[in-house]
């Protein structure tokens, strides 16, 4: 009964039949997601009754609700404090607390244990906020309504209550509640539109039909009668497979993803359609391909770890001396501390337990080396800086499409200013996919007055100021941008080639497969064409008066004007005989139709190359007139397709016909045998002309990637497109230019070819590797050339799909790296998807190869792993990969996630700056201001207030280590405990704070200005060890400053009366000094002061101030010591204020000679920028708000990028018709499954673009 | 500065808005706060500011330091070690057998008034070697009970000296270790007579000692540490003991023992009868005695104006060194050349 059954339970389990209880071998399917490939199918199969409840309750299907969160009510906090402990700061902090509650405490434990709770309550509360946000974007998703059919009537529910089998109605541009088998449409044939963006970035719509028999399931009546029964595959996260049978009335439909509807795509130009659930909730597809939200750490986070880890190691090694000193020093002469047996850690006989345990009270006493609130301060200055700064930037807004930026996570905020590599795709990123009728070449005439903007551009290098007539037609149609009275309203009529003209249209209206849809009206007419090129091919012929407007299976049907005479408008039937479809080898489309008049013409529009290949040898003048035309466009970054037609005899088209039928019907080799075919009957074709489609650029594109490799950003841009195409592209936006050295490693040569023709794959598959082994190494000698001089030029490698594909083979990949590495930009042409990951894996892997260069260098025979270019930054600074996500935002995410994942099986430490993840940009353009700007101060904020953090804590702790030496070592503090434990939590923990969130080196538009000095971010200047080291040092100089001048002006009365001070007055006096000292310091740290810097510092000294009047003033129940009024008796004495004066002067005195001596001889980057600009008030972003810094418009900013595109570059064509929908499109059409891509996208999609969420702003 | 070039800025595209649906529109709302364009100044340490930053500190420095160095000065001290001196030669090889011997540990030593002493003279004492901060030793005491006798039990942080069978007030190893060496002074066998009161600091008198606890068990153990104190006389009164009890930050240091409320002149000899009671032999504890005028800043410091001096100097030197370098090599501020993408163009 069902063989798809059959062949898929195989061997295994034949013994389900039909009558076997379906409910029985519903294996709950794993819910572990594999990367990028489809996760085996969990046996069995799920049956579905249509319509039925209470036969699918039997199943116990899961529901449609879904949950993205991390966590639950009951899992919040077991999970929430597990990832909390997963930090070493916490976890140490955790040790310290516990030991603090045992007596070997040198503090009391409150002292430990409040600030710890603090910092998890801060952190845990900032996780709940962020599910909480989660769970109410799934709960605006779960009550989404939809319509179900139910008592023979639609009913409206939410998402959350749809049922597995429920049959529901969905209307236009409306969301799939769930994977969705298609019943019935609205439109004829069963028919849908969908638009698939969310899952895979594609815009094209996407047409999905019905099997016939369910055609008519429409309205309530006929649906009631619906008893069907579905039975499917499991629940699985191949996007592109579908396999299952509809039994209707005992017949068995076989399904196909022509049925499916998955969840997260919308219904387009369709009123409404009718499904039945299939997959609810998180067995949908796309959930199923959605991954856990991995908890991302940035390259701060684990170098703060790795600071915590060496500050520890310090600290351990302080305490083990400092051990062993109190093992030696205890002594019972010291009769007066009675050291004797009665506590362990006193006893004079066991010097070796009193060294144990001193080591303890050591380590519990120089807890505070490692500041507690480190965490909690860069946490918090990242969330601030994401929620408030990125969310909120006017500059990353997109007005168009109401998109603000949206940071998704703010885990890795800072890693924006050190990105190094930008990864971007194309379609949709660089260009708008946007295509229009540009220009056409007719007859040997050039068409189209629009002036281009190369010419604009070439006469704006000439000086020739061209008068600029823009938008003359203010009401252009979408897809046409054409203005050239001479062909419109008939006024091709007078045309010198009037014949030519005549074809051209009919060949734009003919050949192609775009389906009309709407009222058949010109103005209210819609093109659905898998490619946006035939669209606007289409539209053109429409303005041009060939209007099609009507499609059946055989027949085209063309409303034209002006044919016979002028003013006379006719509907003519083309009878379509055969469409020989386009693929990537052929390169053509072709169709061949019969006139109503009986008249057989074969209208074909292709590439250049192969049409001209298939031309009649005649009218040489004209072919080379349109050769020039052809160039000229190509040059101009225009898309151009030549149109041809032949003129059939029906003899020969039957005869051809017949070989046709023959192969078409061919079971082996169909494909091949259908393009030898076309072959016969694609030669002697007239030339009629060619078009010129542009694809405009997204706005700002040159300049913004201009600035991003002016800020030494490497750009690779990775392209479905043809290689010409993608030169052409990164042309236009500046990726590439004439002053680079572009390597180009293509497998579009003759010899390859050659061998591709002898089909025989192994040899194909050698022969390749070889060749692209010897280009690489070609290219890469050359390079090294280039590299080793001194100011040779930038490189740029481009090389495509094929080639790249057999240079990821392990034994060339380190070439390939090595060479990309060193190019400025590399361009990617015709990769596919899966070779877009793997481009990124590439990297990922082999940068953590390159780690170990020192060692290969140093002995190991890698001879050929020399280094390109300048070692140093190549071998030591971090790559930082930054992917661009904007069209295709789901493949993106998908991929990062891989890396992600991929990154931690290797258990590499290579830094990769997913920056995207963490600001998912509106626009391209808009990730240098947000880049540049706001983050070239982000890693030097927190690094430096990091830095200042660390030292600041360094300076306490010193000094309470000097104390221990005239303490015998005892480890008695030399501070309050409070005093310690509030240091960095209150005393100084807002200016690091304020410093993180507002010190910017120049403001926005000076770094967009200078984007050089995001070098600094990438070479990662501020948070070197170096740097470390500097603040370490001055850090233990002021602790001296601080100590010794304390401890040395106190030897002696203190007033006039004679008085001496006790411990707790000098180290309240020292404290004092810490707190003032360690504040002015971060103010000097500054670069911009404002008015919350002034708050901060001030308020902090003022904190302490008030914290010590009032702690020092009452009296406490508790054991306070000599705390009380200490502040008072000090501050009667003049001793206080003098000395007040002096420490902290004398603890800066050198950091200030430093900064005066580092800016005056070594000034960095930013300094010097900010000394040019010191006279200018600070508007900063005014300039910004405008895309585009400099006076260019964007326009002129773009041809003048196309303007500089080479002189040999403009012999080629700009061929460019190879959409990637385009084929699976026609594939689907034809009934032939589209091949099941390997690399299947989906991440949350449906989450996604859901319009609501009521916002509370 | 210019507030409503952004706002207005803003506003243009606020106004390319209004064709769209305004009422979703997702814009984020202009604030200078999360526009990061809080107004602010920028300092650029400018060789012009690096010198008169370090002028100014040394035009305040060197008079703050000349004047509390003067002050200094103008302290007389006499230190007297008297530690060894004052063991009899024939216990010079056991002190400690000395020290603890119930023998008659009187000494005699003259002093000589090198200057002019105007009173008060103070009389310290000072040890040595004498780990007062010891953690052992600082916590070994019990506020509570010194300040209220409601508390007197409250002994538990006092340990080892805590209770012996009896509570002992005041607990602990700091009151158990009171300084007993007593001092008196005669010049020209003329009685000088030594002000024992107010050596504390009110604060403690008046707020940590309370005036109706009474001294109870103290020294009566087995273990004599120090000094024994009157059991009649509230603790808030026992000034030694206040004394002793505000810890020491250093294992040397001074304390308040009394005042001379008389001028000395210079060349007056002064006989010091001292009760050498106290053990600091176990330890090889110096004991010194200290007497000392004091000015308007304290006693005898010169750290303090040396270090303002020092650090008024060097800045002056400094300011110096780079008026040089400025003169003699300026570098010009906002030199586009000292880029490094203008150094080394071409990578």
């Amino acid at each position: 009964m069902s063989g798809w059954r059959g062949s898929r339970l195989g061997g295994g389990g034949g013994g389900v039949g039909g009558g076997g209880s379906p409910t029985a071998d519903r294996i709950p399917s794993s819910r572990t997601v594999r990367l990028g490939k489809v996760q085996p199918q969990a046996p069995g199969h799920r049956t579905v009754f249509c319509n039925d409840r209470e036969a699918n309750a039997l199943t116990k299907f899961k529901g449609n609700s879904v949950s993205t969160t991390k966590y639950d009510v009951f899992t919040f906090l077991p999970k929430g404090l597990f990832e909390q402990f997963r930090r070493v700061a916490n976890l140490y902090f955790l040790m310290i607390s516990i030991l603090s509650c045992t007596p070997v405490s040198p503090v009391s434990p409150i002292t430990n244990v409040l600030p710890l709770s603090l910092v998890l309550l801060v952190s845990l509360v900032k996780e709940a906020w962020e599910d909480w946000k989660r769970f109410q974007n799934d709960m605006a998703i779960n009550n989404s309504i939809v319509d179900v059919f139910q008592d023979q009537k639609w009913v409206c529910i939410p998402w959350k209550k749809l049922q597995v089998g429920d049959i529901i109605r969905v209307k236009q541009d409306g969301f799939f509640p769930a994977d969705l088998l298609f019943l019935a449409s609205t439109n004829m044939d069963g028919v849908c539109y969908i638009e698939t963006a969310n899952l895979d970035g594609e815009t094209n719509l996407k047409i999905r039909k019905a099997l016939e028999k369910t055609w008519d399931y429409l309205t309530p009546e006929k649906i009631s009668e619906f008893k069907g029964e579905v039975q499917c595959e499991q629940p699985n996260n191949s996007l592109y497979t579908f396999t299952g049978n509809l039994i209707i009335q005992k017949q068995t439909l076989p399904l196909s993803p022509n049925q499916l509807l998955l969840r997260g795509c919308t219904l387009r130009n369709t009123e409404h359609i009718v499904g039945v659930v299939i997959f609810t909730g998180h067995e949908t597809k796309v959930m199923m391909n959605s991954m856990k939200i991995p908890s991302k750490r940035s390259t701060l986070e684990k170098k703060l770890d790795k600071l915590i880890l060496i500050l520890f190691s310090v600290l351990f090694c302080m305490c083990l001396l400092g051990a062993i000193g109190s093992g030696i020093f205890i002594n019972r002469k010291y009769y007066y501390l009675r050291f004797d047996n009665s506590e362990k850690q006193f006893d004079p006989d066991n010097r070796f337990v009193v060294a144990v345990l001193t080591m303890f009270t050591l380590i519990t006493l120089y807890s505070p080396i490692i500041p507690i609130s480190l965490y909690v301060s860069v946490e918090m200055i990242k969330f601030i800086q994401s929620t408030q700064f990125i969310n909120n930037d006017l500059c990353m807004y997109h007005a168009e499409s109401n998109t603000p930026a949206l940071a998704r996570t703010s885990n890795l905020n800072e890693e924006l200013g050190q990105v190094e590599y930008i990864f971007s795709d194309k379609t949709g990123t660089l260009t708008r996919n946007l295509m229009e009728f540009f220009k056409c070449s007719i007859g040997g005439e050039v068409y189209g007055t629009g002036v281009s903007e190369i010419e604009m551009g070439t006469a704006q290098r000439s000086g020739a100021k061209m008068e600029v007539q823009k938008e003359t037609n203010a009401a252009r149609e979408k897809g046409f941008n054409f203005d050239d009275a001479r062909l419109m309203r008939g006024a091709w009529r007078n045309e010198p080639n009037p014949d030519f003209c005549k074809e051209f249209f009919r060949c734009l209206a003919i050949c192609h497969t775009v389906l009309p849809e709407g009222d058949d009206s010109p103005e209210k007419i819609r093109y659905q064409a898998a490619s946006p090129d035939e669209a606007a091919l289409v539209t053109a012929a429409k303005n041009f008066g060939f209007f099609f407007y009507k499609r059946s299976p055989t027949t085209i049907h063309v409303r034209e004007s002006h044919v016979e005479k002028m003013g006379k408008v006719q509907d003519v039937p083309y009878e379509i005989l055969n469409v020989l479809e386009f693929n990537s080898t052929r390169k053509r489309q072709s169709v061949v139709c019969r006139y109503p008049d009986g008249r057989l013409v074969l209208y074909c529009k292709g590439a250049d190359t192969v049409i001209y290949e298939r031309l009649a040898d005649s009218e040489n003048d004209l072919k080379r007139t349109t050769r020039d035309h052809l160039e000229q466009f190509g040059a101009a970054g225009l898309r151009t397709l030549c149109l041809a037609y032949r003129d059939l005899s029906s003899d020969s088209y039957e005869n051809w016909n017949e070989k046709y039928i023959q192969a078409k019907s061919s079971l082996r080799d169909r494909e091949k045998k259908l393009d030898e075919v076309a072959e016969l009957i694609e030669k002697d074709l007239v030339l009629i002309g060619c078009t010129a489609i542009e694809d405009k650029l997204q706005e700002g594109v040159p300049a913004c990637i201009e600035t991003l490799s002016r800020a030494g950003i490497k750009i690779w841009v990775l392209t479905g497109d043809k290689l010409e195409t993608a030169i052409n592209i990164a042309y236009a936006c500046k990726l590439i230019n004439n002053n680079m050295k572009q390597f180009i490693i293509s497998s579009e040569t003759d010899a390859i070819r050659e061998v591709e023709d002898r089909g025989d794959q192994v040899e194909l598959a050698r022969f390749m590797k070889d060749t692209v082994k010897d280009e690489l190494k070609r290219c890469y000698e050359e390079a090294k050339q280039y590299l080793r001089s001194a100011s040779g030029p930038k490189l740029a490698l481009v090389i495509d799909g094929k080639c790249l594909m057999y240079a990821l083979d392990p034994t060339l990949r380190v070439m390939l790296l090595n060479m990309s590495l060193n190019c400025s930009s590399v361009v990617c042409c015709r990769v596919s998807p899966l070779q877009k990951a793997q481009v990124g894996l590439l990297n990922c892997f082999l940068l953590d190869f390159m780690r170990n260069i020192k060692e290969m260098k140093n002995g190991n025979q890698h001879k050929n792993f020399t280094w390109l270019g300048d070692v140093p930054t190549s071998t030591r600074a971090k790559r930082r990969f930054l992917y661009s996500v904007v069209q295709n935002r789901v493949t993106t995410y998908y991929l990062l996630e891989m890396l992600i994942k991929f990154k931690q099986c290797l258990n590499l430490s290579i830094v990769i700056g997913f920056v995207i993840m963490s600001a998912a940009f509106s626009e391209y353009s808009f990730i240098p201001s947000c880049l540049i700007p706001s983050s070239l101060t982000s890693p030097f904020n927190h690094n430096n207030s990091l830095a200042a953090s660390v030292a600041a804590m360094y300076s306490a702790s010193v000094v309470d280590t000097l104390l221990q030496f005239c303490t015998g070592i005892s480890g008695q503090r030399f501070y309050d405990d409070w005093f310690q434990s509030l240091f960095n939590v209150i005393f100084t923990a807002l200016p690091v704070i304020i410093i993180g969130l507002f010190d910017k080196d120049v403001n926005a538009s000076l770094s967009k200005k200078y984007p050089e000095l995001y070098k600094e971010g990438i070479r990662d200047t501020f948070f070197k060890w170096r740097v470390v080291a500097t603040w370490a040092f001055f850090a233990i100089y002021q602790s001296l400053v601080l100590y010794y001048f304390v401890i040395a002006s106190s030897t002696s009365g203190m007033n006039s009366s004679g008085k001496m001070f006790g411990l707790w007055d000098v180290s309240t006096m020292a404290f004092t000094c810490v707190v003032v000292t360690v504040n002015l310091r971060l103010l000097m740290m500054c670069n911009t002061i404002t008015r919350w810097h002034h708050i901060s510092v001030g308020g902090s000294i003022l904190a302490w101030f008030i914290f010590i009047f009032i702690y020092s003033g009452v009296v406490l129940p508790k054991e306070q010591e000599n705390i009380y009024f200490v502040i008072y008796v000090l501050m009667s004495t003049l001793y206080f204020y003098i000395t007040l004066l002096l420490v902290p002067v004398a603890a800066l005195f050198c950091d200030f000679v430093y900064l005066g001596v580092q800016r005056w001889f070594f000034p960095y980057d930013y300094q010097i920028v900010q000394e040019i600009h010191r006279h200018e008030p600070d508007n900063s972003r005014v300039g910004l708000l405008e895309i585009g810094n400099n006076d260019l418009s964007p326009d002129e900013a773009r041809s003048f990028a196309i303007m500089q595109l080479p002189g040999q570059k403009s012999k080629h064509t700009g061929f460019a018709f190879d959409s990637p929908g385009y084929e699976s499109f026609f594939a689907s059409q034809a009934g032939v499954y589209v091949p099941q891509k390997a690399w299947d996208v989906a991440r949350r999609a449906s989450m996604r673009t859901r319009p609501k969420i009521p916002s509370k702003n | 500065m210019d507030s409503n070039t952004p706002s207005s800025s803003a506003g243009g595209i606020g106004s390319a808005d209004t064709t769209g649906a305004r009422r979703n529109s997702k814009r984020p709302k202009y604030s200078r706060f999360t526009q990061q364009e809080l107004p602010a100044c920028k300092p650029i340490l400018t060789p012009k500011w690096v010198i008169s930053a370090f002028l100014l500190v040394s035009i305040v420095f060197i008079p703050i330091g000349v004047v509390s160095l003067y002050a200094s000065r103008d302290v007389v001290e006499i230190v007297h070690r008297y530690d060894t001196d004052c063991i009899p030669a024939d216990a010079r090889n056991d002190k400690v057998g000395f020290i603890q011997s119930p023998r008659v540990k009187t000494c005699n030593r003259t002093l000589t008034v090198p200057k002019y002493m105007k009173k008060p003279i103070y009389i310290y004492y000072q040890l040595d070697n004498f780990y007062q901060n010891h953690r052992r030793y600082v916590k070994s005491r019990s506020d509570q009970q010194l300040r209220s006798p409601g508390s007197e039990n409250d002994t538990s942080a006092c340990k080892p000296e805590d209770n012996n069978g009896m509570t002992i007030v005041p607990c602990g190893l700091v009151a158990w270790s009171l300084f007993n060496d007593t001092y008196d002074f005669t010049r020209n066998n003329q009685l000088l007579a030594i002000n024992k009161r107010g050596i504390s600091w009110k604060s403690d008198r008046d707020h940590k000692f309370g005036k109706d606890v009474y001294p109870k068990n103290f020294q009566n153990s087995t273990r004599i540490g120090g000094a024994h104190l009157d059991p009649l006389k509230p603790l808030s009164e026992q000034e030694d003991l206040i004394v002793w009890m505000r810890t020491a930050a250093l294992p040397t240091f001074r304390k308040l023992y009394g005042k001379i409320e008389t001028d000395l002149q210079a060349g007056d000899l002064i006989n010091v009868t001292l009760k050498n009671n106290y053990n600091t032999y176990s330890f090889d504890g110096k004991k010194k005695l200290v007497l000392s005028t004091t000015s308007w800043l304290g006693g005898k410091n010169d750290f303090l104006g040396k270090a303002y001096l020092t650090v008024g100097g060097l800045c002056f030197f400094l300011a110096m060194v780079f008026v040089i370098i400025y003169l003699v090599k300026p570098r010009q501020l906002g030199d586009p050349s000292y880029l490094s993408w203008n150094r080394n163009p071409g990578h």
